[in-house]
């Protein structure tokens, strides 16, 4: 039974770093560019959602659209001030543009937001539980993990089902046939950052409801999605959603499993440990990743 | 004209001697003190509270303050070093042992300080400590608890905390006292309801050895420890660690967290609807300012270890003077950590007054020495006082718990030790709901 339940808790934290890692990847697979920054986005997607519902007295899960919306145009001038620009310099110029703004983003919010930690105390599903036989579920985890669903499925049907989505994953194929099918690159990169953002900004004021808010929030949870992108599979959306999972169900069964067989060794303060020894596994044997074809 | 040439030769003369050797004619000496806190990453919160607290110690030393009934508010500098000021250089060590001793040596070669103080967290005074011994620089420790630090034998380093040893025999003194009717406004409970003891710590120098010390105690008071977990402090889920806590049913949990991991233990736990008899952290998160102000309610009938509590005000009149002077400045009150930090500073001018020199042998012997009496300070303590293994003999801790005042505001109130309770204890936890 504690299994059972450490799976359903696994499975909502494991879509939600799924929600989180979506954008690295698409931005990945569309440009090759890793986003260090992928993680400050998620902070001013929790920022947004905690100042919008605060100042505006609304619920946080009303405030989704603006952190969306917030996430996309940050997206979008990330990459027409600064990306753009860092496309025509070498790889390594790509990799310390992004951890540059990765900075900026971070010490921006310090600046401007200062170093008290906030949670957001009000709100409709904040600090209720639903009761389902023997398992408890924290609503607010619970609308987290099923909104990312509902994100993922969006996302989803718009890169297979659309027109603009299946030249973005044109571009992600082959940049320069694309290209000469009159597909505009430059565009579909914006696009792809529109995605990144947009989605980590739901990723973020979803993650508010529940998370305590800080500058330096992103990097716990980029690790993590860094993982998730090369478990599943760098530019694969299939890989990055059973890898977020895969991350979720192993980060929570692993420890309920080490207390059920009584196991000090088998805690909690490993349970990152198994995580990235399942990367390990999977590099050594799939270097593609899960469902990944990009080398 | 031959005059005049002589004239500004000695000008000239003057003014390169006056940048040469510029402590020659300074108007102030100042001696510097190396403070290394954590100033950015997720422990910034606590690094800037501390820095003020350090910062407005200093500033009472310096200037003549009235109102503050402590010999050193009236020194205007240190007395027996021709009034010199103090002045701290503060150092950003993040929180990471290997950059805390980088600063430490930068601080001792390149700004020539005399002395350190800090680092908080017990894993970077490890590192730092031992810099400070290499060098033979002295190190004046304020608020770091792991038991450890002093146990390794060190020539230059002193501690006015109380270790964790002493706060987590309070710990068991009060559920002890809880068994025996000791506790104001709690009637006598049988022992079994407070048997099954289950604890998380997070797992560094600090955490790791306060869940060592809990088990010692556990064993020697006689309660039994059903579940033990050390956690990642910088995890971004511990809905796994709260699963393994809540599901032996404890009827005492323990913790050891910083900030951020309380902030997010408690609201995790809160979502289990976890339940307890008894509730209680080791200091550091839970008993900062920000703890309270994040978690607003949620904090009712949790218990606190600290060594300060600004109720200590009412038995203790230069508490009240010094955090008034701190909450006018900063609008919080002074917490166990913060009034750690005022301690420190003290402590620092005090033993430079009695070595009256900055020499680091003078200094030693002082520290030796020092015997800072219990009414100069802010804290209930019956002194600063050094054994030979650099751990101040006369402090003390107090147990603290979070309660809901009628107006719905979140009061620290003093319950252990029982002779200086400030109110009726709440027990058994409320829980939340």
């Amino acid at each position: 039974m504690a299994l059972i339940d450490a799976l359903l808790q696994g499975i909502l934290m494991g879509l939600l770093f799924a929600l989180v890692a979506l954008g690295l990847n698409i931005i990945f697979g569309v440009m090759n560019i890793v986003n260090f920054a992928h993680g400050e986005f998620l902070m001013i997607g929790m920022y947004t959602t905690y100042w919008t519902s605060l100042l505006l007295d609304i619920d946080p899960l009303l405030t989704l659209p603006v952190a969306a919306l917030v996430g996309v145009l940050l997206g979008i001038a990330s990459y027409y001030s600064l990306i753009r620009y860092l496309l025509r310099g070498p790889a390594i110029a790509q990799l310390f543009g992004t951890f540059g703004l990765m900075l900026f983003l971070r010490y921006l919010a310090q600046f401007l937001f200062g170093i008290d930690y906030r949670i957001i105390q009000k709100g409709l599903l904040i600090g209720k539980s639903l009761s389902i036989g023997p398992f408890i579920f924290d609503w607010t985890k619970l609308a987290a993990g099923i909104l990312s669903l509902f994100a993922f499925a969006f996302v989803y049907y718009f890169l297979n089902k659309t027109k603009t989505g299946k030249a973005l994953q044109a571009t992600s194929i082959n940049k320069e046939a694309a290209s000469y099918m009159g597909i505009k690159t430059d565009k579909m990169n914006a696009i792809a950052w529109a995605i990144g953002g947009g989605t980590v900004g739901i990723a973020g004021g979803l993650l508010a409801n529940f998370y305590y808010i800080y500058p330096t929030i992103g990097i716990l949870f980029v690790m993590i999605a860094f993982a998730c992108v090369a478990l599943g599979g760098f530019g694969s959306i299939k890989g990055v959603f059973f890898a977020g999972l895969l991350v979720g169900i192993l980060e929570m069964v692993f420890p309920v499993f080490g207390s059920l067989v009584n196991s000090d060794f088998l805690g909690p303060h490993f349970k990152f440990t198994i995580v990235y020894l399942a990367y390990f596994i999977i590099v050594v044997f799939r270097p593609q990743g899960l469902f990944g074809w990009k080398n | 004209m031959k005059y005049r040439k002589t004239v500004l030769f000695f000008i000239v003369v003057f003014l390169s001697l006056l940048f040469l050797f510029p402590p020659l004619f300074a108007q102030e000496k100042e001696i510097r003190i190396g403070v290394l806190y954590p100033l950015s990453g997720a422990a910034a919160t606590i690094g800037r509270d501390l820095q003020r607290a350090a910062e407005l110690t200093a500033e009472i030393i310096n200037n003549k303050t009235p109102g503050v009934d402590i010999p050193m508010a009236q020194w205007g500098g240190i007395p027996n070093l021709g009034g010199a000021k103090i002045k701290l250089i503060f150092a950003d060590h993040r929180g990471e042992p290997d950059r805390g001793a980088d600063l430490a040596k930068r601080l001792i070669l390149d700004d020539k300080v005399v002395g350190l103080m800090g680092a908080y967290h017990s894993s970077v005074t490890k590192t730092v400590s031992a810099v400070a011994e290499r060098h033979g620089i002295p190190m004046i420790n304020d608020s770091s608890t792991s038991p450890e630090l002093t146990k390794r034998g060190l020539k230059w380093f002193w501690r006015t905390t109380p270790h964790d040893d002493i706060f987590n025999k309070d710990l068991f003194e009060l559920l002890k006292g809880l068994t025996e009717g000791k506790v104001k406004g709690v009637k006598a409970f049988p022992k079994d309801q407070l048997k099954n003891v289950a604890y998380a710590c997070e797992n560094t120098e600090w955490g790791s050895s306060v869940a060592k010390s809990i088990e010692g105690f556990a064993k020697e008071y006689g309660f039994n420890i059903t579940k033990r977990i050390l956690y990642n402090a910088n995890s971004p889920d511990l809905t796994s660690e709260a699963k393994a806590l809540v599901s032996v049913k404890p009827d005492v949990m323990l913790f050891a967290s910083y900030l951020s991991d309380s902030l997010l233990m408690i609201r995790t736990l809160k979502g289990m609807k976890a339940s307890t008899n008894f509730f209680w952290g080791q200091d550091a998160g839970f008993e900062m300012a920000d703890f309270v102000k994040t978690l607003g309610t949620d904090t009712n009938g949790v218990l606190t270890r600290t060594v300060f509590i600004a109720k200590i005000a009412k038995v203790k009149k230069v508490a009240g003077q010094v955090n008034a002077l701190y909450k006018k400045k900063y609008g919080d009150d002074l917490t166990g950590a913060t009034a750690r930090s005022v301690v420190g500073v003290q402590t620092w001018a005090y033993v430079l007054n009695k070595a009256g020199s900055t020499d680091p042998k003078a200094i030693q012997k002082a520290c030796n020495e020092i015997n800072i009496p219990a009414n100069d300070l802010v804290m209930p303590w019956a002194g600063v006082k050094f054994d030979a293994t650099g751990q101040n003999i006369l402090g003390r801790g107090l147990i603290g718990q979070y309660q809901k005042t009628k107006e719905g505001m979140i009061d620290l109130e003093i319950i252990y030790p029982f002779e200086l309770a400030t109110a009726n204890m709440i027990y058994p936890f409320p829980g939340w709901k």
